[in-house]
């Protein structure tokens, strides 16, 4: 059994140490907005916050979170209304949609951390998301949209 | 989600709502065209009539059962939009679910519930327009008689329908069981454009506040009761069969199940998808040897190359006399391109749900071929095709590639050997090594050129594998007998530019790896070979290759707004910004028109795409928010693709597995896409493909202007050239 604590909440999984975080998440706790995309932290699709930090949860073992505070696009904000998902569909961001936790993910750490960011900030903080329909300029967009408002 | 259960829910309670099929039912119950020919010889027709279903409930919500698979394209919105407008009821109660495959919602003449060919709008939206124009009328009799006025005295607005005169309204909820007792008008009067107050407006999506907060359900996502999950391991050579495999190497993994054969491979099947991807990526496994297991680029660019020079071709266009032309000409330009086999990579692997229960089956497949689907999984599980429901989440990018059901048959065979429901889901490895790809091509063009500089004739002899040849083989074989229109798509199916003598042939080259429809299919090649070769005719005879483009387009005036409009949008006649450069394509595809202006700087080996301006004339337009986003996704689609991507062969297999790899195009390298939308009022044509075809050889003519070099193999960074 190993314990983790995801979105506020004590949760127990009955499940390898050796299991990446991403599937724990999907298959035994029920949070499928965490993307597979590639399982080699190349696409950003699993991005989740492990202590804030954005985290590919893909490449991170659910043995080593033991009082690790984890966050996933679910629990990012209690009503889905963080300044970024607002942002994110003023913006009309998504096409397919699957990579967008994934974006979200590591746009709001970005916010976190640096509450103006420039272009150049966001190009560094979102080199690892791959959007593969294009939505890199609404992405853009948004988050400056969302800081200009913070 | 499950637009099979109110499609029975409301025939069932067909006495309290209006139900609407929009062909005459002697339409729908006629057996399916055979297909010509000349019908098929077309990538933009071959379709014939087609209903979809519309529900209004005694609430007064709006039901509508769409055709086309949501790929993140907006179609569900704009047919929401088109409800709306012409039923005259708010946005907000219109709801759009997934069809079910059913003669209602199928393409004729090939009779098939499909998404492709960017469909979604250009197809659908004069059908769904008469449908809500049929039910629209149906409510406005009803009030007429309930009123005891004449129809034409009535109006609809918001819902309701309006005597003026009296002051009096009806919403239509409580029309609804009277109106639907009535006849539907076979001609009903369909609103002319001037009274179109939803469509034509940006509208945000109806899908989009469910992808920003995680709620969002896509194939992957899917989970049943007692669901098994399970992973595929693939040959990674085309066309070799599983020989063998040893289960007893996984035996160690905590929670696997079982070993699934499959006939390229095997499926892993366990408690949770980790334990199936573990297993599926240890397991130790044979396949049997094939003819070509020993291919690679080098030898698939000789077969491209060889087939340039000489074999059989088909000449979908001769016209004039091309070689009189060549021959007489003061001078001869000739250029040969080629670009490599290229992967959808849709960030979401493929993948199937399915569950049998006795003689039913449920699928849930993020799929652009809910009829294949259900073809695939009846066969296999050995059930009545009408027995299986298909279930189309979220779909996680399709480009194409989700025209292909293979996974299903797999998933349909592991479902029934382990007897429980089961979730298969393709590594990302698989995903590349399979995709069925854009296949590998080459041409050789040549121009003849007089002695004022004019172009007298033009010939393209192209070389590749055939996507017809994969996608319908027996289409192929038969009623097309052997010729592709995917093959020289956007080039021998237009007549846009004027040349003056023009022949275009191709040659059919075969290999082991399967090629399949890919975002733009032919014009993703034709075009780049096209349009960067107009630039070298231009470079050749001292021309601005804006100003070529009007001398070859100057009959046709729609085709001359494009490209002076993309021209101005772009600043072509104003010098551009230090150090930057630019470069012009065009393209007809689907029924729309794109030309793209490309400001680009290089240093070095380092290309920079600071801009692209877009203009599209795709006739009308529903969500012009979601041709914006097409345009730009299109372009970034573009420029990764011919700056980045090819997948090569070595021992007849990809060597690219996986984004390490195989790059896709990041954030900090996407251009700024500045995009303008024609409305001509021509035919509505197709959104979702025409923006792609011109990316690669505008950034390459602008690269040309910038230092001379003309790229004529893809990717850039083949060529040394990075974005």
């Amino acid at each position: 059994m190993i314990d983790l604590m995801v979105n506020g909440q004590a949760r127990r999984v009955d499940a390898d140490p050796d299991m990446p975080l991403l599937w724990a998440l999907r298959d035994m706790l029920g949070l499928t907005g965490t993307k597979y995309g590639c399982g080699i932290a190349q696409c950003g699709a699993c991005t989740v916050h492990v202590d804030g930090a954005p985290t590919r949860s893909c490449q991170t073992r659910i043995g080593d979170l033991a009082g690790r505070r984890i966050t996933t696009i679910e629990g990012l904000h209690p009503e889905g209304q963080h300044p970024l998902q607002q942002a994110w569909v003023a913006a009309q961001v998504p096409q397919c949609g699957f990579c967008q936790s994934g974006q979200i993910m590591s746009a709001a750490a970005l916010l976190a951390e640096n509450r103006r960011p420039s272009d150049a900030d966001i190009d560094a903080a979102m080199a690892g998301n791959i959007c593969r329909c294009g939505t890199y300029p609404r992405i853009r967009a948004a988050i400056h949209d969302a800081a200009a408002k913070a | 989600m499950d637009g099979m259960i109110e499609r029975r829910t409301l025939l069932a309670t067909g006495a309290a709502a209006l139900v609407v099929p929009l062909a005459p039912a002697s339409a729908q119950q006629a057996p399916p065209p055979v297909i010509t020919a000349a019908a098929a010889n077309s990538p933009n027709g071959g379709v014939g009539q087609v209903t979809a279903f519309l529900r209004i409930a005694p609430d007064g919500r709006v039901t509508f059962a769409s055709p086309v698979t949501e790929m993140g394209q907006g179609t569900h919105t704009s047919h929401a939009m088109i409800v709306a407008d012409e039923l005259d009821v708010p946005l907000a109660q219109v709801t759009v679910v997934a069809g079910q495959p059913e003669p209602a919602l199928r393409l004729q003449p090939v009779n098939e519930m499909y998404s492709g060919a960017s469909f979604g709008i250009r197809f659908w939206h004069d059908r769904i327009r008469r449908a809500c124009a049929q039910a629209r009328g149906a409510l406005v009799q009803a009030a007429a008689e309930r009123l005891g006025v004449a129809a034409d005295t009535l109006s609809t607005a918001e819902g309701r329908v309006t005597h003026a005169a009296s002051n009096r309204s009806v919403p239509y909820a409580e029309l609804v069981e009277a109106a639907s007792r009535l006849p539907l008008a076979e001609t009903p009067r369909i609103k002319p454009a001037a009274e179109r107050r939803v469509t034509g407006r940006a509208a945000p999506r109806m899908d989009i506040p469910a992808k920003t907060n995680g709620s969002a359900i896509y194939g992957h996502d899917i989970r049943l009761p007692n669901m098994a999950y399970a992973v595929a391991r693939l040959s990674p050579v085309f066309g070799a069969e599983l020989d063998g495999f040893d289960r007893a190497s996984i035996s160690a993994i905590r929670g696997i199940i079982d070993v699934v054969a499959l006939k390229n491979g095997v499926a892993v099947v366990a408690e949770n998808s980790w334990a199936a991807m573990e297993g599926a990526k240890r397991i130790t496994i044979r396949f049997k040897p094939t003819p070509e297991q020993n291919l690679d680029s080098a030898e698939l660019s000789r077969r491209l190359r060889a087939g340039l020079e000489g074999g059989p071709a088909t000449r979908p266009r001769n016209d004039g006399d091309v070689d009189a032309a060549l021959s007489g000409a003061a001078r001869v330009v000739e250029a040969t391109y080629e670009v490599p086999f290229l992967a959808h990579a849709p960030m979401e692997t493929e993948n199937a749900t399915v569950h049998i229960q006795g003689d039913k089956v449920e699928v849930w497949a993020s799929t652009q071929h809910q009829d294949w689907c259900a073809r695939d999984a009846a066969r296999v599980a050995g059930v009545p095709r009408e027995n299986v429901v298909i279930h189309t989440p979220m779909t996680g990018g399709g480009f194409g590639r989700r025209l292909h059901t293979e996974v299903v048959e797999q998933a349909t065979t592991v479902a029934k050997a382990i007897n429980r429901p089961v979730k298969l889901i393709w590594t990302r490895e698989d995903e590349f090594a399979q995709s069925y790809w854009r296949p590998a091509f080459a041409a050789k063009l040549r121009a003849a050129v007089d002695a004022e500089g004019k172009v007298t004739g033009l010939a393209i002899r192209a070389a590749g594998q055939s996507v017809m040849g994969d996608y319908r083989p027996a289409l192929f074989a038969g009623p097309l007998r052997g010729n592709d229109p995917f093959a020289l798509q956007s080039i021998a199916d237009t007549r846009r530019y004027d040349f003056g003598a023009f022949r275009a042939e191709w040659h059919r080259v075969e290999a082991a790896p399967k090629v399949w429809l890919w975002r733009s299919v032919g014009g993703s090649q034709m075009c780049f070979f096209l349009e960067s070769f107009l630039d070298e005719v231009a470079a050749a005879t001292r021309k601005d290759p804006y100003a070529l483009r009007r001398e070859l387009l100057a009959k046709d005036a729609r085709a001359l707004r494009v490209l002076d409009t993309a021209a101005q949008r772009g600043g072509w006649q104003s010098a551009p910004p230090a150090g930057r450069h630019r470069g012009i394509a065009f393209v007809d595809l689907y029924d729309s028109l794109v030309a793209q202006v490309a400001e680009v700087s290089v240093t070095g080996n380092e290309v920079r795409v600071h801009k692209v301006s877009v203009v599209i004339d795709c006739g009308d337009v529903v969500n012009p928010d979601s041709v914006e986003a097409q345009m730009q996704g299109s372009v970034i689609w573009g420029l990764s693709s011919m700056a980045l991507e090819g997948v090569t062969l070595k021992d007849g297999a990809a060597e690219q597995r996986n984004f390490d790899t195989y790059p896709i195009l990041r954030i900090g390298s996407a251009p700024a896409v500045d995009v303008t939308i024609i409305r001509s009022g021509e035919r509505t044509g197709g959104v979702g493909e025409p923006g792609v075809p011109p990316v690669a050889p505008a950034v390459c003519n602008a690269i040309f202007a910038a230092t001379g070099r003309r790229v004529r193999s893809l990717p850039l960074a083949s060529q040394g050239l990075n974005v």
